[in-house]
């Protein structure tokens, strides 16, 4: 009798307990990939005065940079804080081509709790403004005359650059180099100073170049046409039928964390992308909006990882997942 | 704009009480970050990032840049009193500010490199104001080429860090140009070195060594003797505390030869100060009339690498002001404020916000006058940690490496990899394997092994694009001459027995 | 032990790792179509290094180096550098004020052979202001 009655109890309190939803107590941390300075600490930082700026959410946030490995480190960090309630990670698309390529970054987006997607970043191919192209056709009509003369800076040849040149490479026969450069003012300073001769650029990079006069943007790397760039074609719009690799970023949160807990994130980001600084914020830095739930999230990478798995092996890079 | 015009606005915006206040705050920021090893500018900078949206722009600017500035002066700091590196930039002046602190001379040297550090960094704004555009539109003429002709360059200056035995000078560098080598390639992804750790996926990093190698390295050296009280000499009467006209005299080429090297480098994006203190170091080594003598306490030797670091910040703004591109992890964190904060960095920048930017200028003629202001009477006061009794300095001394390392990582294997580079230190110190060049491998060998690749794609394998370029010509022939600096001291030597006979 | 005979070892070791050098190298692309892979700049410095260990040790066989070098004072360096390695081991489990105090009173009992209770009292007084300084004044981690 007795112990029923404390069993009926027990349960009395833990129903409402468990329908509670979750809200933080303490200073939450968000985690990004790259040192101070590097676009995921930026990201996150902006959020973070947002947040606070908009009174979405009731506690201090901080940034906690965890820089290495192209993500490996952050990513592993995240997976060791099981069931951490009060930590989110900020993920870019490296955080979903390193595994692939990478034996020793074991942390994949699928080992963490996907939150949300919150970003694409479209990007544009800039010419120097005295370059003899005018349109993209230019361009590769002048590769495929003379294959693996002209030259194109970018990053890793994982990047989206290089992701972009393998498509276009494929659909037209043309040939053209890559360079790596490691930041993006070295590959700015080569293309400016004629040393390559195109480079896929992030459009708030490019902004003040085209604005002075010295570069000049050829065609954009997005599904539908950026408000900045009105005039601009697409890929598909200037003949080239590719679909455009998005480069993402979101949100991610460590593994084995209760369901509240994953709402709440949810439904934080989504209010903070309804807000006036968040679209201030994408206009400004000319992203895309681009939000998706967890589970929607989910089925991206897995098409996302299926489609890079596929460029990368056609690129000739050894893919070891 | 006018120049004059523009400075004169300038100092006008610099010159407002407010301004003078976060200048003051900045600076002394700087010095304090700089001491600290681990601590840099760019954390720091981060750190105050969301303190500055309730800033007036020009304040906020301001106050950064006195925080990049100021720390290398800071930097130097450590360097001569403990053999701790405060930045990567100040390794080089742990060669001879160490020693002269071992001698006795730490206020000397601390004076001489507040000294050079001022008059390099106030050429370092004569430089952003008279020349920046078209420095910048030059520095865009130089590419991979010139940048790998510039690497080995630097590269060859092993053969005047060498000491005795030439053959352990090399190999020593080029264990550093393995470690350099450890990660993942940029052009291939291929991990190489790495063992399995995904820790060193993306290299060791450079502050690691550096503390481990020197600091580590020598308090273990220092734990042979058994008597316990082999604290450093303090610096004993005004000769010892502060500079002497001789100190000055001697280096006044060096002075001069820190900041137009360093000022010039500074302006390459991708060439950094810790690139430009060696080569002025090398290159005061080069033209002394005691070579030999460098490595035992010269104050020259303090003075060039220490103008050369604090030259390279001016120059390193050039690119970031002048064309929106980032030259170094500092300004690039400083680039990323002016966008939060609203500006379009690019080349129209300077043109639209005039104001700003000849603010900025002003301020830093004021921040250096009020960092040699500052230095100067802390030079006795810092001198004075001399005094603390061996056991304390150097568990402190392994305390302040380890939460460095830490600070800037996060990750206790960095810690591990301190330990380990300081028993190499010390097993190099023993095996007498000089530890200069290795620090030269590592810091040089990434930007070189990049630098000819990225040459021989742009001309499809052929070598020749790199002695067909005028400037990397120039400077491969530079290397070459220096590489046969003892090649030709040996031949003096023997031409000089043969005259004997 | 005679410095020419610590030559020999040190360059058989590196002799080695030069050796290492080049076999891993050999496994990744020398020259890629696009330009040198990444296996390029590794063979080569592996084979400097061979080849300058190589002459190290020939020159020290050849050599007649009388200076010895002085290993009396290094079982108290390595011994210091055991207990870093301890601390540092330590880090994970106790943190760094409780290790770094450890190793502190270490280095001054054992190395310094100063009584015991200045040994704790630096150690102690180190490790505060070490906490106070960073943790509490910078905010910045400590292990």
């Amino acid at each position: 009798m007795r112990k029923s009655l404390v069993f009926a109890l027990g349960m009395a309190f833990a129903v409402p307990a468990l329908a509670q939803s979750f809200t933080p107590t303490r200073p939450v941390e968000i985690v990004v990939h790259t040192g101070p300075g590097g676009g995921a600490d930026v990201l996150a930082r902006a959020m973070a005065v947002m947040m606070e700026k908009e009174k979405i959410l009731p506690v201090r946030v901080q940034v906690t940079n965890k820089p290495g490995g192209g993500g490996a480190t952050a990513a592993a960090f995240l997976a060791e804080k099981k069931g951490e309630t009060h930590m989110i990670g900020i993920f870019t698309g490296v955080w979903l081509t390193n595994p692939l390529t990478s034996a020793e970054a074991k942390v994949s987006l699928r080992d963490l709790t996907p939150i949300a997607r919150l970003l694409l970043e479209p990007a544009v191919i800039a010419v120097k403004a005295d370059a003899p192209y005018k349109t993209l056709n230019d361009f590769v009509a002048a590769a495929k005359q003379k294959p693996g003369e002209l030259k194109q800076s970018g990053g890793s040849i994982t990047s989206r650059d290089n992701v972009v040149r393998q498509q276009l490479q494929k659909v037209s026969g043309a040939r053209w180099q890559f360079i790596s450069f490691p930041g993006g003012g070295e590959r700015i300073a080569a293309l400016l100073g004629g040393h390559v001769q195109m480079m896929v650029i992030e459009p708030n990079e490019a902004g003040e170049h085209i604005r002075a006069g010295n570069m000049r943007v050829l065609a954009q790397v997005s599904d539908s046409r950026l408000p900045a760039f009105p005039n601009v074609p697409t890929l598909k719009e200037a003949g080239f039928n590719v679909t455009p690799v998005p480069q993402v970023r979101g949100v991610v949160a460590p593994p084995g964390i209760p369901r509240e807990n994953v709402a709440y994130w949810e439904d934080l980001l989504k209010k903070l992308t309804q807000t006036e600084s968040w679209k201030k914020y994408v206009a400004d830095n000319q992203f895309e909006p681009a939000y998706q739930t967890s589970a929607e999230l989910a089925k991206f990478y897995d098409e996302f990882t299926a489609q890079m798995r596929d460029i990368l092996q056609e690129a000739g890079v050894k893919t070891v997942r | 704009m006018d120049i004059a015009a523009g400075l004169l606005q300038g100092f006008a915006v610099a010159a407002q009480p407010a301004n003078l206040l976060w200048c003051f705050v900045g600076v002394l920021l700087g010095t304090i970050v700089g001491i600290m090893p681990g601590l840099g500018p760019p954390a720091t900078i981060a750190m105050l990032l969301p303190l500055t949206f309730l800033m007036d722009p020009a304040s906020a600017i301001i106050m950064l840049a006195g925080i990049y500035y100021g720390a290398k002066y800071g930097g130097s700091t450590t360097s001569i009193l403990l053999n701790v590196p405060g930045e990567s930039a100040s390794v080089a002046t742990c060669f001879d500010g160490y020693q002269m602190a071992r001698r006795g001379r730490a206020g000397a040297a601390l004076g001489i490199a507040a000294i050079a550090s001022f008059i390099a960094g106030t050429v370092g704004v004569i430089g952003i104001m008279l020349i920046a555009p078209p420095l910048a539109r030059m520095a865009l003429a130089f590419s991979s080429p010139e940048y790998f002709a510039l690497m080995a360059l630097g590269l060859a200056m092993v053969v005047l860090l060498a000491g005795r035995s030439m053959v352990k000078a090399l190999l020593s560098m080029l264990v550093g140009l393995w470690l350099a080598g450890i990660g993942t390639d940029l052009f291939s992804q291929t991990s190489r070195f790495t063992f399995g750790r995904m820790e060193l996926l993306s290299g060791i990093d450079f502050v690691v060594v550096a503390i481990g190698v020197f600091a580590i390295g020598e308090v273990l050296a220092n734990m042979e003797g058994r008597e316990a009280a082999k604290a450093l000499p303090v610096p004993k009467g005004l000769r010892n505390l502060l500079p002497t006209g001789q100190d000055l005299k001697d280096s006044r080429f060096a002075f001069a030869n820190g900041s137009l090297v360093g000022f010039f480098i500074g302006v390459l994006p991708g060439a950094g100060s810790t690139i430009a203190s060696f080569i002025s170091y090398g290159l005061e080594k080069a033209v002394s009339r005691r070579p030999q003598e460098f490595g035992t306490g010269v104050p020259e030797g303090v003075a060039a690498p220490e103008a050369a670091n604090n030259a390279e910040t001016g120059g390193a703004l050039i690119p970031m002001l002048t064309l929106g591109i980032p030259g170094s992890s500092t300004t690039a964190v400083l680039l990323a404020a002016l966008v939060l904060w609203g500006f379009k960095p690019g080349p129209l920048f300077i043109g639209e916000n005039p104001a700003l930017f000849w603010g900025l200028v002003a301020s830093m003629y004021i921040g250096n006058v009020m960092l040699l202001v500052l230095n100067m009477p802390l030079v006795p006061l810092f001198a004075q940690v001399l005094r603390t009794p061996a056991y304390v300095l150097y568990p402190v001394i392994i305390g302040i490496a380890v939460v460095g390392v830490y600070s800037t990582s996060g990750s206790l294997f960095d810690v591990w990899l301190l330990a380990a580079f300081g028993l190499l230190g010390y097993v190099m110190r023993k095996l007498d394997y000089p530890s200069a060049p290795l620090i030269l491998g590592l810091v040089l060998g990434g930007a070189l092994e990049r630098a000819l690749r990225q040459s021989l794609m742009m001309s499809d394998g052929s070598v020749s694009i790199l002695v067909s370029r005028p400037v990397s010509a120039l400077m491969l022939s530079l290397a070459l001459l220096v590489l046969l600096i003892p090649a030709f001291g040996k031949l003096n030597r023997l031409r000089l027995q043969a005259i004997e006979k | 032990m005679r410095a020419a005979k610590a030559d020999f070892w040190s360059g058989l070791a590196l002799g080695g790792l030069g050796v290492y050098i080049i076999a891993q190298a050999w496994q990744w692309e020398y020259l890629g179509n696009d330009g040198p892979g990444p296996g390029f700049f590794p063979v080569w410095y592996g084979i400097a290094m061979a080849g300058l260990s190589l002459a190290l040790m020939v020159s020290s066989v050849r050599s007649a180096h009388a200076e010895t070098i002085d290993w009396s004072g290094a079982g108290r360096a390595f011994a210091t550098w055991a207990a870093l390695a301890v601390a540092v081991a330590l880090l994970k489990v106790a943190g760094f004020v409780i290790s770094f105090a450890a190793l502190t009173f270490f280095i001054v009992g054992v190395m310094y052979r100063r009584p015991l209770w200045v040994g704790a009292a630096t150690a102690v007084l180190a490790a505060a202001v070490f906490y106070a300084v960073f943790a509490l004044a910078l905010g910045v981690k400590l292990p």
